[in-house]
């Protein structure tokens, strides 16, 4: 048994070249440092692109006169205001939405008749994307906020609602028996059964409705507007001022990042009962 | 605690009809009855209706012929005072162990201290302590289904029904439990009523087996268990009484030796 053992050893191949995992493992010890790499990499590569001259400094400027854009914009041009105006239209929006759909998404959970009741109509305005409301929207409630907000609201709603119907119709048999076993009553029921047993498909719904959102205020801005970051990058478009544009995509990007890493620390608390794959 | 009352099961019957398919007779003129405080175990081979009998019992099931009575009045529906455990332990993935187990006081209309008292006790019943504040999936299987008994107790019910409740544990753990119910029972007196299909459990746990068999399903007998406590798995009376139930099921054990009857 051991000389086959030695047979084998001898006959596997020294790699001459370390993998790249290896090669990572090594230059990267830490798991969560590995996320670093990419950007880092990327950042490199854009410097250089810039000094070497390999792009038009119109297409794409220098990360250093980014960063000098972004400190023009904010002190002498109001970036703030612009900032919030998006962030407080995607609240806005999102939660509308988001707590429309979790009441409807649970009345129909709990009522096959109510579920059928909206089923078709829901079914049909699902379809027609948010976008395509637009110009309808603007023209009855006009270029202001509540265009927008209403448009989230409504590309917010139907995913989670679907989810949170989905999510209700998913719940155990056996956890329904238990209930009716412990004489719960069906406010009972809904609260301490029903709605725990859903909350993984409505919080992975509105993680997702919140990066569909905080995405959609962007194109909406962009669409009709007259300020937030989504104006900011069609003006800056408009004016050729690349550097600008490149500043709001980095926000846009930064915060949406931070809007998906906040929703994600908010499932795991709200879920942290939930035992599965880790991979 | 509720004076516990008789149970009357009398000729109960239950049947299914399906499209296409002969009449499923499920139960047939169940009758039997079951003393306050008092151990009995259902056994049977698959599809002799012991689950279904249960589950009318306790009141999932309220379509049947017959009379099942508590207190001499007709069950009808689920009611605190008939409680169950289940073959899975069905805790809540999202409550801790002490909420879970305070579910069956939800509709007690106790007070809160009373409710955590109660909860805490029942912990310690089970032989949990230290692990109030586990979610289910941090428990083994043993010790959740420990958990559901504490459950099924809590609300401390007239009687409390089992319904295979130690089939998904390994032997080893299912002996542990098989001793630990029968401690339960003689601290807390309630009445147990047990499904199973393991005859050794019946026997080692029951004032009473009630023996079943399908096609239909029937109830073939009632044999007193009068072992003296603690019960031997192992003395000739044991297996005795175990020849008798397997006969009864219709299983014929193999006598040492000797060919298989044709």
């Amino acid at each position: 048994m051991s000389s086959l053992a030695n047979v084998i050893d001898a006959s596997a191949p020294t790699p001459a070249v370390p993998s790249l995992a290896a090669w990572l493992r090594r230059w990267l010890p830490q798991r969560s440092l590995i996320g670093f790499a990419l950007p880092a990499a990327i950042l490199l590569l854009w410097q250089l692109a810039a000094w070497r001259g390999w792009v038009d400094k119109v297409f794409l400027p220098e990360p250093v006169s980014v960063l000098e854009a972004f400190w023009k914009m904010l002190t002498t041009q109001d970036l703030a205001v612009d900032f919030l105006a998006s962030i407080r239209i995607v609240s806005q929006g999102f939660l509308y939405g988001a707590a429309a759909a979790v009441g409807l998404g649970i009345l129909a959970g709990l009522s096959q008749r109510f579920e059928q009741f909206l089923s078709p109509t829901f079914d049909t305005i699902r379809h027609i994307p948010g976008i395509a409301w637009l110009p309808l929207i603007v023209l009855w409630l006009g270029l202001g906020a509540p265009a927008k907000v209403l448009v989230i609201a409504k590309s917010v709603f139907f995913p989670v609602f679907l989810n949170t119907l989905q999510g209700i119709r998913n719940v155990d048999k056996s956890y329904i028996e238990l209930s009716r076993v412990m004489t719960l009553t069906r406010w009972q029921l809904v609260r301490k059964i029903i709605l725990p047993a859903a909350m993984p498909n409505i919080m992975v719904s509105l993680r997702y409705a919140a990066g569909l959102a905080w995405a959609l205020v962007v194109v909406a801005e962009g669409l009709s507007g007259l300020e937030g970051l989504g104006f900011l990058i069609f003006r800056a478009q408009g004016l050729l001022l690349t550097d600008q544009l490149l500043v709001c995509m980095v926000i846009i990007g930064g915060v949406g990042f931070l809007i998906d890493r906040g929703m994600y620390l908010l499932q795991r608390r709200v879920l942290r009962w939930k035992q599965g794959y880790e991979g | 605690m509720a004076e516990p009352g008789r149970l009357e099961v009398q000729a109960v019957s239950k049947s299914y009809a399906l499209a296409g398919r002969p009449r499923l007779d499920v139960l047939s003129g169940a009758s039997f009855t079951v003393e306050p405080g008092s151990f009995v175990s259902l056994v049977g081979p698959s599809g002799c209706g012991k689950s279904t009998l249960l589950r009318l019992i306790v009141g999932l099931d309220t379509e049947y012929q017959g009379n099942i009575l508590l207190h001499g009045e007709r069950i009808a529906g689920t009611s605190l005072s008939r409680g169950i455990v289940f073959q899975e332990h069905r805790l809540l993935p999202w409550l801790t162990l002490e909420q879970n187990i305070a579910l069956g006081l939800a509709n007690s209309g106790w007070s809160a201290e009373h409710q955590a008292r109660t909860v805490r006790e029942h912990i310690a019943l089970v032989g949990l302590q230290g692990f109030e504040r586990s979610y289910p999936h941090e428990l083994s299987g043993g010790m959740a289904q420990r958990g559901a008994i504490a459950r099924g107790l809590v609300s401390q019910p007239e009687i409390l029904l089992l319904d295979e409740p130690l089939g998904a544990l390994d032997a080893l753990t299912r002996v542990r439990l098989q001793e630990e119910l029968q401690r339960i029972w003689r601290v807390e007196g309630v009445t147990m009523i047990l499904v199973t299909h393991d005859v050794d459990e019946a026997i080692f746990l029951s004032d009473k087996v009630i023996v079943m068999n399908a096609k239909p399903g029937r109830i073939v007998r009632e044999i007193d268990i009068d072992l003296p406590a603690p019960r031997d798995r192992v003395s000739p009376e044991f297996a005795r009484l175990k020849r008798e139930i397997l006969a009864s099921m219709g299983e014929q054990p193999q006598e040492a030796g000797a060919l298989a009857p044709a």
